[in-house]
């Protein structure tokens, strides 16, 4: 069955079709946590990219030798063993933004979409396809992320990147900024309906 | 002997190889970042310092204002006197606060911080003129939920605040906030610790100081813990167990 699916099939479904977060609705936790600015978002999809991409690698190269009883465990060490790494990385190169992200980043170890590549697709299969899985499924989050936190962020606060693009009332503007935005209850509903965009795309084209 | 992966001595190597692979990774990176966040740290202390001297960092290069201005010092709390130490900038308060060969407890622990250290580095702040600016001194205690550091520079008088920096603390976010406000923090600008009868007689109070009170800062309502917190750090910093030996001998010495 896996020599059904082609690579680019493997790479580009989960932005779509197979999103992890709108159609699978996994990781959503940090995914609410961490939308409220453009920033936090980039860096969380960074750091997610990177550990999914080298935990599917890693735990595709010993897929063979991953004894049945254990794998979980395995999977996990390795999967913990590197967001340490992004952790510790982050806290080097840039302090400040792992702080606004705090826990968020030490919690990619629970994030559901690392372990369930892991379990579902980087167990089965080689490692070439185990990474183009690990990238397609990395930029599904952080387009989903991404897209939370432009609207989060344009609409809260009036700004991109922290650079201002509506200028607000307190600034001498014309812009009421929507404080909702920058609440975590605004992803809920901003996620909600992404995911009844995505399906209706998703049936329109069958 | 072919690796039979599902046995238990074969599920035992696997562990303990993927352990020992994983750590050495971990390891690895603390071991190439280990330079690096000394550096960051020295300069933390060196930004922070400048700050609580009330030394405008904005402009410039501030390790070197830092170097040209500032002289750290190693003090003995319980005789007053300057100890001899190198490296100064590298010392690891934390470590010294808890290692038993360098700490002690507290007799009266009104901080509650449990073991304090023998030795308190200080730093004395210039000024361009080359005379002696103010005295900055680590401070630190519980709050409401956390320990709360900070630094207290005081101006040669030995009485007067010339400015506080706090910055670290877990309390409540958006409620203790005010801990690390530059507002609230100025209220502490030109403050007296001590009364005429040479007792510790700053206060953080409740609904706030009187005007012209020479001690009083005001509290802020919904953190009043966090705030008897503070003044209970200071008292205990700035009393016998803290630096009271060392100002009296820096007193004596006629600074």
């Amino acid at each position: 069955m896996s020599r059904a699916i082609s690579t680019r099939e493997i790479l580009t479904s989960p932005i779509m079709a197979n999103n992890p977060v709108a159609i699978q609705v996994l990781g959503v936790c940090s995914a609410l946590a961490v939308s409220n600015s453009m920033q936090t978002a980039f860096v969380m999809t960074l750091a997610v990219t990177f550990v999914l991409v080298f935990s599917n690698l890693i735990i595709s190269s010993i897929r063979n030798f991953i004894p049945n009883s254990v794998r979980i465990i395995a999977q996990m060490t390795v999967i913990a063993s590197l967001v340490i790494i992004v952790d510790m990385v982050l806290q080097d190169v840039a302090y400040e933004l792992s702080k606004q992200l705090s826990v968020f980043v030490s919690l990619i170890i629970t994030n559901c979409i690392i372990m369930g590549r892991a379990e579902a697709f980087a167990m089965k299969h080689p490692p070439h396809l185990a990474v183009f899985d690990a990238l397609g499924n990395a930029l599904g989050y952080g387009l989903i992320l991404m897209g939370v936190a432009f609207i989060r962020e344009l609409l809260g606060r009036g700004t991109l990147f922290g650079h201002n693009i509506f200028t607000t009332i307190e600034n001498g503007g014309w812009y009421l900024a929507n404080e909702m935005f920058t609440l975590p209850p605004s992803a809920f509903f901003l996620i909600g309906v992404m995911i009844w965009v995505i399906k209706i795309i998703q049936r329109k084209r069958g | 002997m072919a690796f039979k992966k599902d046995s238990v001595a074969g599920t035992m190597v696997f562990i303990i190889i993927l352990s020992l692979v994983c750590s050495f990774m971990i390891t690895g990176t603390v071991e190439i970042l280990k330079e690096r966040k000394l550096a960051k740290k020295r300069e933390e202390v060196q930004q922070f310092v400048l700050k609580a001297a009330d030394i405008d960092i904005s402009q410039g290069d501030f390790s070197e204002l830092f170097a040209q201005r500032v002289k750290p010092k190693m003090v003995n709390l319980a005789t007053g006197k300057v100890t001899e130490k190198a490296n100064l900038l590298d010392f690891d308060e934390r470590m010294a606060s808890i290692n038993p060969e360098t700490s002690s407890k507290p007799k009266k622990d009104t901080a509650k911080i449990k073991t304090m250290a023998n030795d308190i580095r200080i730093f004395e702040v210039y000024d361009t003129n080359g005379q002696l600016a103010s005295i900055v001194m680590p401070i630190y205690g519980k709050g409401l939920w956390s320990i709360i550091y900070g630094y207290m520079a005081i101006k040669p008088d030995l009485n007067t605040i010339e400015n506080i920096v706090f910055y670290e603390h877990g309390e409540t976010p958006g409620i203790a906030d005010f801990v690390t406000d530059p507002q609230w923090l100025a209220l502490w600008k030109g403050k007296k610790l001590f009364n005429e009868k040479g007792k510790i007689a700053i206060k953080v109070i409740k609904g706030g100081a009187k005007d012209g009170d020479i001690h009083g800062i005001d509290g802020v309502s919904g953190a009043t813990r966090t705030g008897v917190g503070i003044q209970r750090l200071v008292e205990f910093w700035f009393g016998v167990e803290g630096y009271q030996t060392y100002l009296h001998t820096l007193a004596a010495e006629g600074k």
